[in-house]
């Protein structure tokens, strides 16, 4: 009786995998030809278009931002998800009693002073070049972004949150979030104001890397911001003594 | 060279799935992160390197583990 | 050919996950794996048709394709929010009924607040 009823899902499982296999056998076997037009392109004019060395960011803040304007608005709702869940899923108190593990004092030890007194700041400021050199070497806003958030991770495992550096703290990193999204909802809508179309480029003199590289300083506060505000809001929940 | 570390990839994504301890499968997805951003940088791509780099061996494997030390840590089922 | 197979096989893995599997996290590990076979995959396929990384320096020819690259990127950080948004739901769900266990979730949910 148990084994017939644990056949269905078995075989409910295993049918959907020879579909899929079938369906992906004509992607995995199959010998169509990769389109070469768009790289071509890309590799005569990026360069001279949109004033970038890096043609990546070129395609993510020239050639394609609505997809970047796009990815910012689902970070924010899954950002906004995530904490709405998680605060709200108890007694959501901030971790100001004097112990954080309710009742047994934690050691602190050297791996996670090291860690976190000395390597974070490091890696707070490799993520910030990262983000800033986005347009001649290998970075950008994304990149840089996740970086900047594992550095405020860091930081903020080794303090109580309320106590720490104000970069740490949950309220600084909601504005900056949210003020980063209101700045690049401008930027990309200030191009309608001075002659050169929505995402244009906004200084219609200056040369096209300046956009490139204030969008790519704004996409990397809020990718930055959104998900180390992510990260504290679950550090700080599973500090609290329950 | 590739199909080497494609295959690691395939047996580390296996035992994660099959791990009765989660913690163990979270470190098998992290070291999955990791030999996927070799991989990238095998295929010319920095960029996408630098990602998987700092969000699968970073940030995710952050995620995962506290979702694991604020609930529980056995797979019951395996 | 054989890495295809490779990538394909891993996406299978992830399918395999979240299918088969009965504990919530461990459906959430396939979903990251599904990520990650997909995102191989583009890279993959854009770096067959040139030899150099897409950063035009002085001399640099015959680069590979940039466009999967850029879209790769938006695809990596959207798959560490699904998997933030579904572990956040996956602690209500043991909050709410004490389990990760899919048919224990579904048998306390059915038999009323608890």
């Amino acid at each position: 009786m148990r084994r017939a009823q644990a056949a269905g899902p078995i075989l409910g499982a295993l049918s959907l995998m020879a579909l899929s296999a079938l369906v992906l056998w004509p992607v995995v076997a199959g010998d169509s030809p990769w389109p070469l037009a768009p790289g071509d392109y890309l590799e005569a004019r990026g360069q001279a278009e949109s004033g970038a060395q890096n043609l990546v960011s070129a395609i993510y803040l020239g050639y394609r931002a609505y997809d970047t304007l796009g990815e910012a608005i689902v970070l924010l709702v899954a950002v906004t998800g995530a904490i709405g869940m998680i605060a709200s899923a108890g007694d959501a108190r901030g971790g100001a009693a004097d112990t954080r593990f309710g009742g047994a004092a934690r050691r602190r030890t050297e791996l996670l002073d090291v860690v976190t007194g000395k390597l974070g700041p490091v890696v707070l400021v490799f993520g910030v070049y990262v983000m800033m050199f986005g347009h001649i070497s290998p970075g950008g806003g994304f990149q840089g972004g996740v970086v900047v958030a594992s550095g405020i991770v860091f930081l903020s495992l080794g303090r109580r949150s309320s106590h720490g550096p104000r970069i740490t703290r949950a309220g600084t990193l909601a504005a900056v979030e949210a003020l980063s999204f209101l700045v690049i909802m401008l930027a990309v809508g200030l191009g309608l104001v001075t002659g050169s179309g929505f995402m244009g480029n906004p200084l219609p003199g200056a040369s096209p890397v300046v956009s490139i590289v204030v969008l790519n300083a704004l996409i990397g506060l809020k990718v930055g911001a959104g998900i180390s505000l992510m990260c504290v809001a679950m550090l700080a929940e599973a500090n609290e003594p329950w | 060279m590739v199909e080497f570390i494609l295959g690691l990839v395939v047996a580390l994504a296996v035992y994660s799935l099959r791990s009765g301890d989660l913690l163990h499968g979270v470190l098998a997805l992290s070291g999955l992160s990791l030999l996927c951003a070799m991989l990238f940088f095998l295929f010319e791509a920095p960029d996408v390197a630098i990602t998987e780099a700092a969000v699968g061996a970073g940030v995710s494997t952050v995620v995962y583990v506290w979702a694991i030390k604020a609930t529980e840590r056995k797979d019951k089922a395996q | 050919m054989v890495a295809r197979l490779l990538v394909g096989m891993l996406f299978l893995v992830g399918l395999w996950g979240v299918v088969a599997k009965r504990n919530l996290v461990k459906k959430v590990f396939g979903l990251s794996i599904l990520n990650s076979a997909v995102v191989l995959l583009f890279v993959m396929e854009g770096s067959r048709s040139g030899t150099a990384a897409p950063i035009m320096d002085a001399g640099v020819a015959d680069i590979v394709d940039p466009v999967p690259q850029a879209l790769m990127l938006t695809a990596i950080v959207i798959g560490v929010c699904v998997t933030a948004l579904a572990l956040g739901m996956a602690f209500r769900l043991h909050r709410a009924t004490g389990s990760f266990d899919i048919d224990t979730i579904k048998e306390r949910l059915r038999h009323g607040p608890f």
